[in-house]
C-alpha cells in the first residue's frame, strides 16, 4: 500500500497469470462444447505454467496436461466470493491491498486453480491474524472446548469472535436458515460424510452449519490459500467441524490439509461439495477406492465443472456430479443483479464520480453489460453501447441505448466500462484520444479488456492516487483515472453481497441433498445440471426476503397448462 | 363501426374462432415437449371445429389428432392482420383491421369473376384486380418500416439466391407480406401465394401482387370452400411444380401433403412460422412420416423478443390508452405473469410512474420481478386496491368471478396473454350485472351498487384487439422467413435431413444485423486477433445455441 513500486511490480507479474472469466463463458460448458476454444491464450499462460513450482507431480501433472489450457481460460468464481463483507472490515479499506500477501507471494502461484486471488483483497477474508504467532498450525498442538483436535487452525481461541462473523452472516442468509429450519427435523442428510474445499468465509461457515443440521458430517478445507478466515475456521472447529485450512498457507500446506480432511481412519466420506475442482482430484488419484464410493459430487466453480466434464468425457468419471455454476438463479445474480450494483459502488468508492449527465461508454452487452447499462442508466447517465452480436446490439437498441463504435465516441466519452470477455478493447490508441479526466474501467475479463500494458511506457507517468486508482499523465498534462489497473472492478473495488453468496450457498445444499436422496439410478456417472425445480426452489426460499407472495396454481389451472402445482413451471431451455 | 351490435355480433362469431397464445407455448415446440396439454381446452373450440363445413373428407383423416391441437396452439393470425394499414384513421385502426376497400357493391364470388392484369395474365383470383394501384401505396409506404428486407433485396439481387426456388405461400397477405413476396421475386423466385386466415387478406394488396404478376389467391371474407379452393390452384398449376413452402399454420403444408405426396416429397424445405405449424410439423416428424426438411422460424432469439417483450411492451399502452384514455402515473396496476409479456408490460407501465405489483407462480420469475424492484404479491391481497389489472399468464381464470366483485368502481380489467380464458369473462354474464358498451372494445360491467368495472376486449387479447403491430415487429418476422428460404434452398445435399430444424444461429443473427440500420447503430467488428482469442469467427455465430440474452 505504502509502497506503489514494489506493490505495482508484485501486481504486474500476477496480472500476467491471471486468469480469465467472462459472463458467458460459464454457459460454455454445460453443453459440453468446449473443444476449440482451447487452444486460445495458451501461449502466454502456459509459461506461467511452467514456472509454477509443482510440488506434487503425481497428482497435478499427469491430469494437468491437458487441463492446463483450460485452466487458464476458464477460472473459478474464486476471487468474487473472498470479497464478502466482513465485519472486520471498514469501509474505505475493503478494497486495499494488504501488504501481508507479499511474502506469500511464491506459493500462491503455485496452484494454478487458485491465481486469481489478488492482493487488492487480500485482507477480505480476515484482519484478525496480525497476531504475531509465526508457527506453522501444522506444528500446533490445538484442542476445541470439547476435548478433540482433529482440526487444523490459526488459532482455535478466536472461535468466539469467529461466532459472531457468522452470526452476521446469518442475517443475510434467511434462505439457509428457513432450508435449515424446514428439513432439520427430516435430517435428509443424515449418514451423508461431507469433504468440502470452499473459501472458509463467514458465509461458508453457515452453509457448513446448515449441512450440519440437515444430518450430515463435514470435513472442511480452503480451496484457496488466502481466502480462510481464520476466526471463522476457529469457530467452526469450536463447533466439531473438522476444519483444515488457515490464511497463507502454502502449497504443501494445501495439500497437507486437503489430506487431512479426506484421510481420516474411521471415517469414509460419500459427498463432495468442491469449487476448483481440487479436492476432487486429489481424491480420483489418491484414493480411487474411497472415490468409486461417492455418492456424488458438487461443483461451484467454473474450473471444477470444466475439469468434471473433461473427466466424464475420457470415461473415468465413476460416481455422479452436479455442475451447479450453471444453475439460472445463481448465474443471474452472479452477473446481471450483482453487477448491476457493484459497477456504482466500484466507481463510486474509487473516484466518487457524479454520474448524471456523464456519456459512458459500455462495451458489450451481456449479462454483465446489461446490469451495467441499467444502473447507470437509472442514475442518469447518457450511456452508449459497442457490441459486435447484433442480437445483443438490437437489445442496446430496444432498450435505448445507442450502440456505437468505440472510435466514434471516444473524444466525447467520460467513462468507459468494458465488459466484452475479450482483449484489447481498449487499445492505448483511443486512451490517447480521450478526454483529461475520463475514467477507463474493467467488469469483464480479468485484465485483459484494457490494453494497460500499452500505457507503461516511459512518456506515460503513472500516479497512484489512491488504492486501486491510478492517473496516468500523458505529456501534456491529459489524466486518464485508471481503476484496479485493468482488473475487474467489482472483484478489486466493490464487495460481493451476502445475499448473492446465500444464492449459491442454497444452491449447493440443495444439490447435495437431491445428489444424497436420489433414487438409485436417478443419477449416472455423468455430470449433471441442477434439475430446474430445484432451481425453483433456491429462488423460492429467497423470495422470503422481499416478502414476495408467490401465487399458487388451483388444481384446475394446473391442470390446464400440463403442470404439477409445484413446478417445474418452466422448460429447461426457457430463456428467462 | 356504425352499428355497435352488428360489429358485437361479428366479433363474438370471431372470438369462437379465436386463436389463442401464450409465449411460453412456442418454446413449448422446440424441445418436442408437448404431450398431455393438448387435451385441455379442447370443448370449445371442437365444437366451432364441427360448425366448419368440411367439404373435403380426405382432411379428416389426419384432422382427429390434430383438432385439439389446433385448438390450443393457434396461428398467430389475428396479430398480423392487425398492421397499420394507410386506410385506417387513429380511432378505427383497431376495429377493421384489414382492408376498407371492399365495402364495394359487388358481391360475386372472385371465383366466379374473370380478371386480367395489364400483362394479359389471369392466373390469379382476387377481390378486384382495379384496386391494384391502391394497393401498390400501401405495399410502398410497408417498405419504408421494413427497411431490412429491403437492403436485404438490395444486397443479395445480384446474387438471386432463389433462382430457380418455386415457392408457394400461405400467409397472412398484407402490406408486409407483400414486401416479402416482391423481395423473394427479387431473389429470383417464382411465387405462388395464398390466405392463411379468411379474413385478413388486404384486397387491395392482393390486387397490387397479382399487377405484378404474382399469382395470389385470395381474398378477405372467404369461405372454408374458398380457403382450400385457394390453396388448390395455388399448388396445382399445369407446368410448374413448387420446391420450397411457406407456410404460416400448416394448412398448405397439409394439404400438400395428402393430396399431392409425390409434389411434396421433392420439396427443397418447409418454412414454417406459426406455433401451430411448428407443432404439426413435428407431431408428422415424430410419426416418421415428413420427408422433407422444415424451418421452425417461430422460436428464433431475435423473433420471440420482438413478438413478446418488445411488442407487448408498446402495445400494453397503447391499448390501453386508445381504449380507456387512462393517465398511467400513481395507478395501481398489478399485471399477473412476469414472463417475457409480463416483463415487457411492467416496463412501459413502471416508466409512466405507475405503481406496478405483479403476480407469479414461478419463483424464478418472481426473484427476477423482485430485483426489478416490482412487490410481488397474491392478487387477493391487493384486489381492493387496484386501478388496473392486466393478465398474462397463459393460463385461464387467473382473475375470477369473485375477485372482480371486490374490485374498485373504475378499475380496468384487462388480458395481454392466452385469448380470452384468463380472465373469467362467462362469470360475469349473470342477470344482475349490467353490460354496457361504451365504444368499440370496451364494455362496463355494472353491478347492482353502481359500480362499473371497465373490461376491455371481452377479455380477449388486448393488443390484438385495440392496438396495432408495427410494421418494424412484423419485418423481423418477413425478414427471418426470407433469411430460412434462402438458408435451406442454398443447402448443400446433406445439411438438413429429414426433421424440423430451428434458423442457425447466425441467421438469427443476421436478421438482427439488418434490422441496426434502422437505429443507426454501428456494430464493432473483432479484430483477427480478438477473434481468435475468443475463439470466435469474425462474422458469428457470436453465441452457443443455449445462450440466453
Amino acid at each position: 500500500m505504502s509502497d506503489p513500486t514494489g506493490e505495482a511490480k508484485l501486481e504486474l507479474k500476477q496480472a500476467s497469470k491471471e486468469v480469465k472469466e467472462s459472463e458467458n463463458v460459464a454457459e460454455k460448458y454445460s453443453a459440453l462444447t468446449v473443444s476449440k476454444n482451447s487452444e486460445m491464450n495458451m501461449g502466454e499462460l502456459s509459461s506461467a505454467f511452467s514456472a509454477v513450482p509443482t510440488h506434487k507431480p503425481v497428482k497435478k501433472q499427469i491430469q494437468f496436461v491437458e487441463d492446463k489450457q483450460e485452466f487458464s481460460r476458464f477460472p473459478t468464481k474464486a476471487g468474487r466470493r473472498s470479497l464478502s463483507r466482513s465485519i472486520s472490515q471498514s469501509s474505505t479499506d475493503s478494497y486495499s491491498s494488504g501488504k501481508n500477501g507479499c511474502s506469500m507471494f511464491k506459493t500462491l502461484l503455485a496452484s494454478i486453480s487458485r491465481v486469481f486471488f489478488y492482493f487488492s483483497y487480500f485482507t477480505a477474508a480476515s484482519y484478525t491474524d496480525s497476531s504475531d504467532d509465526e508457527t506453522s498450525p501444522r506444528d500446533k498442538t490445538q484442542v476445541n472446548s470439547k476435548g478433540s483436535s482433529d482440526f487444523c487452525v490459526k488459532n482455535i481461541k478466536q472461535a468466539e469472535f469467529g461466532r459472531r462473523e457468522i452470526e452476521i452472516a446469518e442475517q443475510d442468509m434467511s434462505a439457509l436458515i428457513s432450508l435449515r429450519k424446514r428439513a432439520q427435523s427430516e435430517k435428509p442428510l443424515a449418514g451423508a460424510k461431507i469433504v468440502g474445499c470452499t473459501h472458509i468465509t463467514a458465509q461458508t461457515a453457515v452453509l457448513i452449519e446448515t449441512l450440519v443440521a440437515l444430518g450430515a458430517q463435514c470435513r472442511w478445507t480452503a480451496c484457496n490459500i488466502y481466502s480462510t478466515q481464520n476466526e471463522v475456521a476457529a469457530a467452526l472447529s469450536e463447533t466439531g467441524v473438522a476444519v483444515f485450512a488457515w490464511k497463507g498457507e502454502s502449497e504443501d500446506d494445501f495439500w497437507w490439509c486437503i489430506d487431512r480432511c479426506v484421510n481420516n481412519e474411521g471415517w469414509q466420506p460419500n459427498m463432495i461439495l468442491d469449487d476448483g475442482g481440487d479436492l476432487t482430484h486429489w481424491m480420483y488419484k489418491k484414493y480411487p477406492n474411497v472415490f468409486k464410493k461417492i455418492r456424488g459430487i458438487v461443483e461451484e466453480s467454473v474450473t471444477g465443472v470444466h475439469r468434471l466434464y473433461q473427466l466424464s468425457k475420457a470415461g473415468k468419471l465413476c460416481v455422479p456430479a452436479m455442475n451447479v455454476n450453471d444453475s439460472v438463479t445463481k448465474q443471474k445474480f452472479d452477473n446481471l443483479y450483482c453487477c448491476r450494483e457493484s459497477i456504482l459502488d466500484g466507481l463510486k468508492r474509487t473516484t466518487d464520480v457524479m454520474f448524471g449527465g456523464k456519456q459512458v461508454v459500455v462495451c458489450g452487452y451481456g449479462e454483465v453489460g446489461k446490469g451495467c447499462c441499467a444502473a447507470l442508466k437509472a442514475l442518469g447517465a447518457i450511456v452508449c453501447i459497442t457490441e459486435i452480436d447484433p442480437i445483443c446490439a438490437l437489445q442496446a437498441c430496444m432498450d435505448g441505448f445507442r450502440v456505437v463504435k468505440l472510435n466514434e465516441v471516444i473524444r466525447q466519452v467520460d467513462v468507459i466500462i468494458t465488459c466484452t470477455g475479450n482483449k484489447n478493447v481498449v487499445t492505448r490508441d483511443q486512451l490517447d484520444r480521450m478526454k483529461n479526466g475520463s475514467i477507463v474501467c474493467n467488469m469483464g475479463h480479468s485484465n485483459t479488456e484494457i490494453d494497460v500494458a500499452s500505457l507503461r511506457t516511459p512518456e506515460l507517468t503513472w500516479e497512484r492516487v489512491r488504492s486501486q486508482v491510478d492517473h496516468v499523465i500523458w505529456p501534456d498534462g491529459k489524466r486518464v483515472i485508471l481503476l484496479a489497473e485493468g482488473r475487474l472492478l467489482n472483484l478489486s473495488c466493490s464487495t460481493v453481497p451476502t445475499f448473492v453468496l446465500s444464492i449459491t450457498a442454497t444452491t449447493q445444499a440443495l444439490a447435495l441433498i437431491e445428489l444424497y436422496n436420489a433414487p438409485e439410478g436417478r443419477y449416472k456417472q455423468d455430470v449433471y445440471l441442477l434439475p430446474k425445480k430445484m432451481d425453483e426452489y433456491v429462488a423460492s426460499l429467497h423470495l422470503a426476503t422481499f416478502d414476495a407472495h408467490l401465487t399458487e396454481l388451483s388444481d384446475e389451472q394446473a391442470k390446464y397448462l400440463g403442470l404439477n402445482k409445484n413446478g417445474p413451471f418452466k422448460p429447461n431451455y426457457y430463456r428467462y
